[in-house]
C-alpha cells in the first residue's frame, strides 16, 4: 500500500465519514454550474444588447465562487474536527505532520475532483428542471434551450479543481499548532459552557432596535442614504443577538429549575447551551444570508408589481389610441387588425376638449361622455346636477394636482362660475392629469375649448390570446405615442425583466438552498455525539415518543431560528423597501417570506426525519 | 423477584452464534447476585435482557411475575425508567449536565415537581456521600465519585431491581472498594435486589450468592458465607476451575 493509495483508500472506504463534505461540495459545485449554463447561454452572452445583463451574471458568477469559496472552506473544516481524533492516532503511529497535511491534501483532491465531476452532471439535469420552470414562469419564450455546455463545463472544472486545490493549501493553517495529545482528547468536550457578556446582550438589543426603527421611519430618498448604516448596524446586532442573547437566554432558561427540570426540556436545553457557539457562527451567516435572499427575491418581484400593476392601472383598455390630428386613418386600420386577428372588441371614442383654467391646460368632460367610459370599464357612474362640478383624480395616480383644481373656478358663458367641491375617483378616462367632470348642460355653456384630442378605447372581448400579435401589428404603423396596447408593455416588460428576474430568483435560491445545507451540516457535526448520549439515556428509560420530541425541537431550533431572524429582517426590509417606492408591497413580501418559510419547513420535515432515523438506528 | 426460565438467545447471522443456552435463574426479594465468567461467556448479554435492553430468542424472563417484553416499546421504555436502576462501567454520565442535574434525569423524564426531586437528590447524595460534588460538572470529578453519581441516579426513584453491569470495571481498588460497599449497605439497608456482573472477584465478594456462566452455559454457582475472605477465596478457586484465560484473573486485587 503506497502512501497515495492509503489517502484513497481512506475516502472510498470510509464512504459514510466523507460523505457530508462530499455532498455539500458537490453541491455547491452544481449551485455554480447551473449558474454557469445560464451566463455563458447565447441568449443572454450570445448579443451585444443584453451586455449589462452580462455584466450582472458575471459578478453574479463572482459572488457566488467567493461564497462556495467559504463554504467549503466551513465544510472542511468542521469535517476536520470531527476527524481530529483519527488524525491524532495516525501521528501517534509516527506519522509526521508533512505526512498528515500531504494525507489530508490528497483526500480532499479526491473528494474535489469527483465532488466537481459529481456536480457538473447533476447541475446538466438540475438545469434542465430550472429552464423548464423558468419558461413557463417567466417570458422567456423559447430563448432559452437547453444545450450542451461545453464552455460552462470547462470553467466549473478549472475553477473548482483550482478553488479545491487552494483549500486544500489551507489545511496547513487549520491543523497547525495543534498537540497530538488534543487532537486524541478532540472528541472528548472540556470547552467550558459559553457565557454571555451583559453589556454586548445589552448592545444586541439596542442595536437591532436602533436598526429597525431607523429602517422603519425614513421615507423616499433618505432609504438609500440610511440603508448603509442601518445594515451594518443590523448585522452587528445580528452576530451578537446569536452569540450572546441567546446563550443569556439559554441560561436564564436553565437557572429555571421549573423549566429546566421539566421533561426532556433538561437534555434538550443542556445540549443546546453548549454547542451555541458553534451554532451562533451557522446561525449568523444563515440569517444574513436568508435575509440577502428575502429582500433580493422581494426587491425583484415588488419591482416588477410595481410596474405591471402601475401599467394595469393607468391603462384600463386593452388598446387606447389619442390624437390631436383628425384626419388619420389610424382608427380603421387598429379595428381592421382586430378583424384579421379573429378578435372581437368594444369600441368607445370620445374627443377630449382642454380649457384655459388658472394657469393650466386642464381637461374637461361632461357627465355623459365621463358615464359612458366608466360603465365601459363597469365602474360606478355619476350623477352631476346643473351647478355642480366635481375633480376626477385618477384611481392609484396621487400627481394629478387635484388640490390645485379644487382652488380654481370654472366660468361659464352665461357668466355664472362654477366651484368645485367633491373630488372622486375614477379610471374612466386616460390618466392624465385630473380634470372636472359637469353636467351635459353646462358643458354646452362652457366657452371654446383651446384644443381638442380625441380618444379612443377598444375591451377586446373574443380572441385575447391573439392581442400580442395584433398589438405587434399595429405598433409597426401607429406611432407608440397616440397608439398603447395594455397587454402588450406587460408583455415587453416582462420579456425585457424576465432575465433580470431569473437571475435573481435562481441567485436568491441558491443562497436560500446553501443556509439550509449549512444547518444541516451543522446538525450532522453533533451525529455521533448525539448517538452516543442517546444511546446511554435510553438504556435508562427514555420512550420513542421522547426521543422524538427532544430531536424533532432539536432540530427545530436550529432551522427556525436563524430563519426566524432572516424573516424579520427581510420583513423590515421589505417595507423600508416600500417607502422607498411609496407602493405597498405587503402582499408581495408576505408572499415571498410564505414560500420561503415551506421550503423551510419541508426541508426542516426531511432532515428531522432522517436525522431521528440514524439516532434510533443505534439505540 | 426475578425469574429467569430456559433462556436462550442466538445472534443471527451469516453464522449463527448460540450467546446463551436454556439458562435458569431465580433470584429472591432483596438479594445480592453476581455474574460470572470469563470474556464472551453470555453474561453481559443476561444482564441485557434482564434489563430488557435486548430480547431473549427463546425462553421467558419475569420480573415480579410480569414479562416486561411483552410490553409495547413505549412502555416498555417507562417500565426500564421506574422498575430497573442501572449502573455502568463507565458511568454513562451527560457530561454537559451537572451531577445533581444527572441524578434527577429519571425523575424529570417523569414530570415530578422540582422541589420533590431536589429533596429525593438530596437525599440520596447524602446517603452515598456525594453532597459536596452535587454542582460540580462530570469532567471535574474522580472516577469513584462519578460511579456513586451514577449509583445515585439509577437509586434516586427506588428501584426494585439495580442492575449493574460491571461499576467497578473502571475504577482504582480503593475506589472499587467504596463504591461496593455501598452498593452492599443499600441492599442490606433499602432491601434493593441486586445484579452485578463482573470479572472482578473482589466486587463479586460482596454479593450473596454468584452464578458462573461459561459459553453460555451455566457451569456453578457459590453461596457466600459469613467470611467474604473465604468467599473470594472461593470465587478464585472457581474461576481456576473455569479455566477462564490469564486476561480474567489479571483483574485480581487482594
Amino acid at each position: 500500500m503506497t502512501f497515495r493509495r492509503f489517502a484513497f483508500n481512506n475516502v472510498i472506504r470510509n464512504k459514510r465519514l466523507y460523505a457530508a463534505y462530499f455532498l455539500s461540495s458537490m453541491f455547491t459545485v452544481m449551485v455554480f454550474f447551473t449558474f454557469a449554463i445560464f451566463a455563458f447561454h447565447e441568449a443572454i452572452s450570445g448579443n451585444d444588447m443584453n451586455s449589462s445583463v452580462q455584466q450582472g451574471m458575471n459578478i453574479a458568477g463572482g459572488i457566488i465562487y467567493v461564497f462556495s469559496f467559504f463554504f467549503i472552506l466551513y465544510s472542511m473544516s468542521s469535517f476536520l474536527t470531527t476527524r481530529k481524533k483519527e488524525l491524532g492516532l495516525l501521528m501517534m503511529q509516527g506519522m509526521s505532520v508533512r505526512q498528515v497535511r500531504l494525507m489530508i491534501f490528497l483526500e480532499n483532491m479526491v473528494i474535489g475532483f469527483f465532488a466537481t465531476l459529481g456536480g457538473i452532471i447533476l447541475g446538466l439535469i438540475f438545469s434542465k428542471v430550472i429552464l423548464l420552470i423558468a419558461e413557463n414562469v417567466l417570458v422567456l419564450d423559447d430563448a432559452l434551450n437547453f444545450y450542451l455546455p461545453i464552455q460552462a463545463i470547462i470553467v466549473t472544472f478549472l475553477s473548482f479543481i483550482l478553488l479545491f486545490f487552494i483549500i486544500s493549501l489551507f489545511v496547513s493553517y487549520i491543523l497547525r499548532s495543534r498537540k497530538l495529545i488534543d487532537l486524541i482528547k478532540g472528541n472528548k468536550k472540556s470547552k467550558g459552557e459559553p457565557k454571555a457578556n451583559i453589556f454586548l446582550t445589552v448592545s444586541a438589543v439596542l442595536l437591532i432596535g436602533v436598526g429597525y426603527a431607523a429602517a422603519l421611519i425614513v421615507e423616499g430618498a433618505v432609504v438609500i442614504v440610511a440603508m448603509l448604516p442601518v445594515v451594518v448596524v443590523v448585522i452587528i446586532g445580528t452576530y451578537l443577538l446569536f452569540t450572546q442573547l441567546s446563550v443569556y437566554i439559554i441560561r436564564k432558561l436553565k437557572q429555571n429549575n421549573n423549566i429546566f427540570w421539566w421533561k426532556t426540556n433538561m437534555i434538550l436545553f443542556s445540549d443546546l447551551s453548549f454547542r451555541m457557539k458553534d451554532n451562533a457562527r451557522t446561525f449568523f451567516m444563515v440569517a444574513i444570508i436568508s435575509t440577502v435572499a428575502f429582500s433580493a427575491i422581494g426587491t425583484l418581484f415588488g419591482f416588477q408589481t410595481f410596474l405591471t400593476e402601475g401599467l394595469k392601472n393607468n391603462n384600463p383598455h386593452t388598446f387606447s389610441y389619442i390624437t390631436v390630428d383628425q384626419d388619420k386613418d389610424d382608427v380603421a386600420f387598429i379595428n381592421e387588425t382586430i378583424e384579421q386577428e379573429q378578435m372581437e372588441a368594444k369600441h368607445k371614442q370620445t374627443k377630449l376638449a382642454h380649457y384655459e383654467i388658472g394657469q393650466d391646460n386642464i381637461v374637461i368632460t361632461s357627465e355623459t361622455d365621463f358615464n359612458r367610459f366608466a360603465a365601459f370599464l363597469g365602474e360606478d357612474t355619476i350623477d352631476i346636477q346643473t351647478g355642480e362640478v366635481k375633480v376626477v383624480e385618477f384611481t392609484g395616480n396621487e400627481y394629478g394636482q387635484t388640490e390645485e383644481l379644487l382652488k380654481q373656478k370654472l366660468n361659464l358663458n352665461s357668466g355664472t362660475s362654477l366651484i368645485p367641491k367633491e373630488v372622486i375617483y375614477s379610471r374612466a378616462l386616460p390618466a392624465t392629469d385630473s380634470y372636472y367632470v359637469v353636467s351635459d348642460q353646462d358643458f354646452k355653456e362652457l366657452p371654446a375649448p383651446i384644443s381638442e384630442e380625441s380618444y379612443h378605447a377598444w375591451q377586446v372581448t373574443k380572441g385575447q390570446d391573439n392581442i400580442i400579435a395584433a398589438s405587434e401589428k399595429i405598433e409597426k404603423v401607429v406611432p407608440p405615442y397616440e397608439f398603447y396596447a395594455k397587454d402588450y408593455s406587460i408583455y415587453q416588460l416582462n420579456k425585457a425583466y424576465g432575465l433580470v428576474l431569473f437571475v435573481g430568483l435562481f441567485i436568491g435560491i441558491v443562497f436560500f438552498v446553501s443556509a439550509g445545507s449549512f444547518l444541516y451540516f451543522r446538525l450532522y457535526a453533533d451525529l455521533e455525539e448525539d448517538k452516543q448520549k442517546f444511546r446511554s439515556i435510553s438504556k435508562m428509560g427514555l420512550t420513542e415518543k421522547e426521543l422524538k420530541n427532544v430531536l424533532t425541537r432539536q432540530t427545530a431550533i436550529l432551522f427556525f431560528t436563524p430563519i426566524l431572524v432572516a424573516l424579520i429582517h427581510g420583513a423590515v426590509a421589505l417595507t423600508a423597501l416600500s417607502h422607498f417606492f411609496y407602493y405597498d408591497l405587503t402582499k408581495i413580501s408576505l408572499s415571498v417570506l410564505g414560500i420561503f418559510t415551506l421550503i423551510q419547513i419541508i426541508y426542516f420535515a426531511i432532515v428531522r426525519f432522517f436525522y431521528t432515523k440514524q439516532v434510533k438506528n443505534v439505540l | 423477584m426475578l425469574e429467569v426460565n430456559q433462556v436462550s438467545k442466538i445472534y443471527e447471522g451469516k453464522i449463527a452464534y448460540k450467546a446463551l443456552n436454556n439458562i435458569n435463574l431465580s433470584v429472591e426479594e432483596g438479594e445480592f447476585v453476581g455474574i460470572m465468567g470469563p470474556s464472551g461467556s453470555g453474561k453481559t448479554t443476561l444482564l441485557n435482557m434482564i434489563a430488557t435492553i435486548d430480547e431473549p430468542t427463546t425462553g421467558e424472563i419475569l420480573i415480579n411475575g410480569k414479562n416486561p417484553h411483552q410490553l409495547k416499546k413505549e412502555e416498555l421504555a417507562k417500565f426500564r425508567r421506574r422498575e430497573l436502576g442501572f449502573v455502568f462501567q463507565d458511568f454513562n454520565l451527560l457530561h454537559t449536565l451537572t451531577v445533581e442535574e444527572n441524578i434527577v434525569l429519571p425523575l424529570t423524564l417523569d414530570g415530578k415537581k422540582v422541589k420533590e426531586m431536589k429533596q429525593k437528590a438530596q437525599e440520596i447524595a447524602g446517603k452515598l456521600g456525594i453532597t459536596s460534588i452535587m454542582n460540580k460538572r462530570t469532567y471535574e470529578i474522580s472516577g469513584g465519585q462519578a460511579q456513586r453519581a451514577a449509583v445515585a441516579r439509577a437509586m434516586i426513584h427506588v428501584p426494585k431491581l439495580l442492575l449493574a453491569d460491571e461499576p467497578t470495571g473502571n475504577l482504582d481498588s480503593k475506589s472499587s472498594k467504596d463504591v461496593m460497599e455501598m452498593l452492599e449497605t443499600i441492599n442490606k439497608h433499602e432491601r434493593t435486589t441486586m445484579l452485578l456482573v463482573t470479572h472482578d472477584p473482589q466486587a463479586a465478594s460482596y454479593c450473596n450468592r454468584v452464578i458462573f456462566i461459561r459459553d453460555g452455559n451455566f457451569y456453578s454457582e457459590i453461596h457466600r458465607g459469613d467470611n467474604r475472605q473465604a468467599f473470594f477465596q472461593r470465587i478464585i478457586d472457581t474461576l481456576s476451575l473455569l479455566g477462564g484465560d490469564g486476561h480474567d484473573l489479571s483483574q485480581i486485587r487482594v
